[in-house]
């Protein structure tokens, strides 16, 4: 494993980290059940591109894009993050105001399909199908991204952003604001009998999760430079649901955890297969397909045996609480 | 307070509330009694529930007003009502299942300064201030009905008498001037049903108005200062269990059995 490699995984790894945290927010601890949340991710990435790019006309104008404002980092990463937010708000006024969480889920999963294919042909806006490449990377005027100071330099801006996303969920999720999105997701009706306005508590939380997704999408253009309506496919949220459950739902811990075991860990376990097997070369597609069978299976195996994932959400147990007999028990066994 | 100088705090004028033609509720107008309990009977399916929920805003009002403390609330989101003071509990059990027994309590009370994003934000050292005081407001709740060691239980592990306390509990965390109680007595052990019923006169005392469903009627007699009586979405009677025993057409429609 060369340094390359090893910038390139931790990158990826902090994306989804981000990412999961994000939807932890919004399905772990909220119970909002985003279908297209890789829609904010993606909003995020093509903000983030188009503010740092030339305007399409240069390099022979071989793509075609809106904006091209060459702007300095931060601002393509701060603008993503905006972008996603303000997507959000669009978004959940339309979907998460009167309907039914079930009709929400499928009206997002709908949004993703529909958001995915105009981008795809509607080509003057982001370059369609083909996607938009050579997305200048912060700091890449200064130094040569092709260097192994470049690696470096990128996993060190992305540390931080990892951190603060952690602070931001953290508080959200161990505050009495937390405890009242908890509480949404267990009893809506009683939720609202005791004054919580679930609208607003929503609103609140998917807009949240939009800032962040749209940063983890700014990072991620920055370091691969290329995006492009294959990169957020609807099944890419599937992914990231996967890892929420199977790391955990409702607490940050299993959601990093969750990023870790399954698209970073996918990402490397498929590596490890060899090519031909006792002389049998599998067909090219076998490993990619048997990926979203494998996807598919986790999910269904850890809802199925062990629905609250590998690090459950934690019982809050406050000061001066007498011991309950269970968690003697539980100690235990 | 001087209750009984003040207009009822809870009027309903002629509501109505029709589920596809089905009139659950077919015009009830009724003034709540001012720091007093109030029984609301009637056989199975007379609509007592759906009155409540038209109170408690859970469910809208097909048709009619309901006054509370002056105001018209006929269109206030069910959320704002509570937060004014109107507070309802629930028949089924509906408490908050994975958060603990404490928790669905601490969650209830109006005033946290944690519990928005901004005071999240701000961490632990802003809300704690907040949150301490109602600690120790909700284990004094837990004392009295005898729930002390389940604090950090999860709720949706308890019994089904436990949960109604629960709910009991976390409306009373609201600091509520008007109380929905849909059947709070049901399923829940005899030495406890005394507990609440203590815990209702004392809060009587301090000035509540309670309106309660049940369908107990020696508890109704022994705990409500008055009783109204519902049948096929109408009230067919009210006044105290006493004089309401002699009307003939009461009796033939709840009381016999």
């Amino acid at each position: 494993m060369n340094s390359y490699y090893a910038a390139t995984l931790a990158v990826y790894a902090a994306v989804d980290i981000i990412a999961c945290i994000a939807l932890n927010l919004q399905f772990g601890v909220s119970g909002i059940v985003n279908f297209s949340f890789i829609v904010f991710q993606s909003i995020g990435a093509y903000t983030a591109a188009v503010l740092s790019m030339p305007p399409d006309t240069a390099n022979g104008a071989y793509q075609v894009y809106i904006g091209g404002f060459q702007l300095p980092f931060p601002i393509p990463w701060i603008g993503g993050a905006i972008a996603g937010g303000l997507l959000a708000i669009p978004v959940g006024l339309v979907v998460l105001r009167k309907l039914r969480s079930d009709y929400q889920a499928i009206s997002l999963l709908v949004l993703s399909v529909i958001a995915n294919s105009v981008i795809m042909n509607a080509r003057t806006f982001l370059n369609g199908a083909a996607g938009i490449a050579q997305v200048p990377g912060p700091f890449s005027d200064q130094v040569d991204p092709l260097s192994q100071t470049y690696q470096l330099l990128y996993v060190g801006l992305t540390i931080p952003c990892v951190l603060l996303v952690w602070l931001v969920a953290s508080r959200i999720v161990n505050s009495p604001f937390g405890r009242s999105l908890r509480a949404m997701r267990e009893h809506e009706v009683a939720a609202t009998a005791i004054g919580k306005n679930p609208v607003q508590l929503k609103m609140t939380i998917f807009i949240v999760g939009g800032v962040i997704a749209g940063l983890s999408g700014a990072i991620l253009v920055g370091y691969i430079a290329v995006w492009a309506p294959s990169e957020w496919l609807y099944p890419e949220t599937i992914i990231l649901f996967a890892a929420v459950i199977v790391g955990g739902r409702g607490n940050n811990v299993g959601a990093m955890l969750g990023a870790l075991l399954v698209p970073v860990g996918f990402f490397e376990v498929t590596r490890l297969i060899p090519a031909t097997i006792g002389g049998w070369v599998p067909p090219p597609n076998l490993i990619p397909a048997m990926e979203w069978v494998a996807i598919g299976l986790l999910i269904i195996g850890f809802l199925w045996f062990r629905p609250e994932g590998v690090r459950p959400e934690p019982r809050r147990v406050f000061g001066g609480a007498p011991v309950p007999e269970d968690l003697v028990s539980a100690g235990s066994s | 307070m001087p209750a009984a100088l003040n207009p009822s705090l809870l009027v309903a004028e002629d509501v109505h509330r029709h589920f596809e033609g089905m009139h659950a509720v077919d015009g009830v107008s009724i003034e709540v009694p001012t720091g007093k309990i109030t029984g609301l009977i009637g056989p199975n399916g007379a609509g007592k529930s759906t009155f409540l929920a038209v109170l408690a805003g859970t469910l809208p009002a097909s048709e009619g007003t309901i006054v509370y403390d002056g105001q018209d609330i006929t269109r206030m989101p069910a959320y704002a009502r509570a937060r004014r003071g109107l507070v309802r509990t629930f028949q089924l059990p509906s408490e908050f299942a994975r958060l603990t027994v404490l928790e669905n309590l601490l969650v209830a009370a109006p005033k946290n300064r944690g519990d928005s994003l901004w005071g999240a934000l701000r961490g632990k050292g802003y809300w704690m201030v907040d949150e301490q005081p109602l600690i120790d407001q909700a284990r004094g709740l837990l004392k009295r009905f005898g729930m002390t060691a389940k604090e950090s239980d999860y709720a949706g592990t308890m019994s089904g008498g436990q949960k109604r306390l629960i709910e009991i509990m976390r409306a009373l965390m609201l600091k509520p001037r008007v109380l929905l109680l849909d059947e709070p007595m049901s399923g829940v052990h005899p030495s406890i049903v005394e507990e609440i019923h203590h815990y209702l006169q004392e809060l009587r005392r301090e000035g509540l108005t309670i309106l309660m469903v049940e369908h107990e009627l020696h508890l109704v007699e022994r705990l409500c200062d008055s009783v109204v009586v519902m049948a096929q979405g109408k009230v067919i009677g009210s006044g105290t269990m006493a004089t309401l025993r002699q009307q003939k057409e009461i009796v033939d429609a709840y009381l016999v059995g």
